[in-house]
């Protein structure tokens, strides 16, 4: 079960609309290495972790993803308000706006729809926390790359709290790792599959 | 031995018999240093040994003291307690900071929802009208007016 908190996990308040910015900004909604993909793939990640620590770490994240989701989505919301025609017109915004006008609609920078094949389970944790440090890693490039787009303030202070995010669940995942050894063979923690043969 | 192999972790030096093929992260140690609370916010971690900007690129200004802001820094020392304690269970004086921060929050929550209507769906039935649906809605610029 969800429950909605009707609060924002960090501020976004974005004083001037940059209609080019959002045009990158929503590959962190729906791109390869988005928000949207990192809470599926933890939350799906879930159920074949044989550990609890596993599946309290991978819902703590897989949730707090979700908050992240949401701050991408406001990004790109308040980066698109109140456009004139030509911040349109002739901006980097118009094959964006010309589907979704300012709908936040969960793709790539590049146009492609988000898709489950950018993200897996592959039900066996050492597999998956494996991909989460990845995961944790290419989400803050696409952070820096986006900090190297912007110069705007109020943007990137919130882009800087997402990217610190990045980090932290690097590290924990890590940890993860750690603690998922303790419990098995140390010497050999491809004897088998924890998630079918335990 | 478990024990004694974290701490050597901790440390940066791999346990003796370190099997290959694995990655390795260092365990945090316990008792971590922390930031204030309205710091850590605005960095986007509790820990300074976790603050790792990109081209020294810091959030310096720390958000403005509102309802919003208040209950947003509480939550967020929650959260990353809560993320520490999942790899750290066992330490005792993150869970007892944990609880502490709990009860703050739960005292913000009170005053938050008193100035600016429900936080939670549940909390909707308090009052005589059904303040739920008032805007604005958190992605909203108006929501994060002053902050």
């Amino acid at each position: 079960m969800f429950v909605y908190d009707k609060k924002l996990q960090f501020p976004v308040k974005i004083d001037r609309p940059n209609p080019r910015l959002a045009s990158v900004i929503i590959s962190q909604y729906g791109g390869p290495d988005g928000e949207l993909g990192a809470s599926l793939r933890y939350l799906s990640q879930r159920y074949s972790m044989p550990f609890d620590e596993l599946k309290g770490l991978l819902t703590d994240i897989g949730v707090e993803e979700l908050g992240h989701l949401e701050m991408v989505g406001a990004l790109v919301h308040q980066l698109t308000r109140n456009l004139k025609d030509s911040q349109i017109q002739d901006s980097a915004f118009a094959p964006y706006f010309v589907d979704h006008t300012v709908g936040v609609y969960p793709q790539f920078a590049s146009g492609t729809p988000w898709t489950a094949a950018t993200i897996a389970v592959k039900g066996d944790p050492i597999a998956d926390l494996t991909e989460d440090l990845a995961a944790e890693q290419k989400a803050r490039v696409t952070y820096d790359n986006i900090l190297r787009l912007s110069d705007d303030p109020d943007v990137n202070n919130v882009i800087k709290f997402l990217r610190e995010r990045e980090v932290v669940h690097f590290q924990r995942f890590g940890e993860a790792i750690e603690l998922l050894r303790e419990k098995l063979n140390k010497k050999n923690v491809y004897a088998m599959n924890p998630a079918m043969d335990m | 031995m478990e024990m004694h192999n974290r701490k050597k972790c901790g440390t940066g030096v791999l346990p003796p018999v370190a099997p290959l093929a694995n990655p390795y992260v260092p365990f945090q140690r316990e008792n971590p240093t922390t930031y204030q609370p309205r710091k850590a916010l605005v960095r986007g971690t509790l820990y300074p040994s976790l603050d790792l900007p990109f081209m020294g690129m810091v959030n310096n200004k720390e958000k403005a003291v509102t309802p919003l802001t208040e209950l947003q820094t509480l939550a967020f020392v929650i959260q990353e307690l809560a993320l520490y304690l999942d790899t750290h269970r066992d330490d005792k004086d993150a869970l007892e900071v944990y609880c502490e921060y709990k009860q703050k929050y739960e005292e913000a929550l009170k005053q938050y929802e008193a100035q600016c209507g429900p936080l939670s769906h549940k909390a909707a039935c308090c009052g005589k009208e059904y303040r739920w649906l008032d805007d604005p809605w958190p992605w909203e610029y108006a929501a994060n007016r002053g902050v």
